[in-house]
């Protein structure tokens, strides 16, 4: 089997750091963006709840005043 | 069905022996190249890293990496791109998902 391969100081340093400040900055930005979501779902939760309540009320009105008599 | 179910829970020690039989000598391969290739440096080497990376920019102020072969740029560009990875791989790990954030 080939020798393993002596790697720089300087590479394995620049690897390590990187793994580190991605591990850091992923922790970072999850913790930004998760209650930027969780806002979001509550916005909308309450617009579907109103959209909803409009519709029952259009949908009801629009079947009284469709008096025919084809039905 | 139930026999089925039987049958394959009956094959399971022995598919468990196979896979480890089979992923031995390679975990082995794995392990001697990474005990020595993939080690985090040790708090010695730092100091050697500080000064290659200062070898780096003086060599980028004089102007010698001008002067390096488009075979070594290239090899260098390799090797860059393999630490930058290592990067998204921390941030995979930091945001415990592979794809996207799981808000």
């Amino acid at each position: 089997m080939v020798p393993p391969v002596q790697v720089s100081p300087l590479i394995k340093t620049a690897r390590w750091s990187a793994l580190l400040f991605g591990l850091i900055y992923g922790k970072q930005r999850y913790d930004y963006l998760k209650p930027i979501a969780a806002e979001e779902r509550r916005i909308e939760e309450e617009e579907k709840k109103l959209r909803e309540e409009r519709e029952r009320i259009y949908k009801q009105l629009s079947e009284a005043n469709s008096d025919t008599i084809l039905k | 069905m139930a026999q089925a179910v039987q049958k394959l829970v009956a094959k399971v020690p022995t598919l468990v022996g196979a896979a480890v039989s089979y992923s031995k000598p390679r975990l082995s391969t794995f392990w001697y190249y990474a005990r020595v290739e993939l080690v985090p440096p040790s708090p010695a080497e730092i100091p050697k890293a500080i000064s290659g990376f200062q070898d780096l920019i003086k060599g980028f102020q004089s102007g010698r990496l001008g002067q390096t072969s488009v075979r070594d740029a290239l090899r260098n560009g390799l090797v860059a791109t393999e630490v930058l990875m290592w990067f998204y791989i921390g941030e995979i790990i930091g945001k415990r998902g592979i794809v996207g954030y799981d808000v």
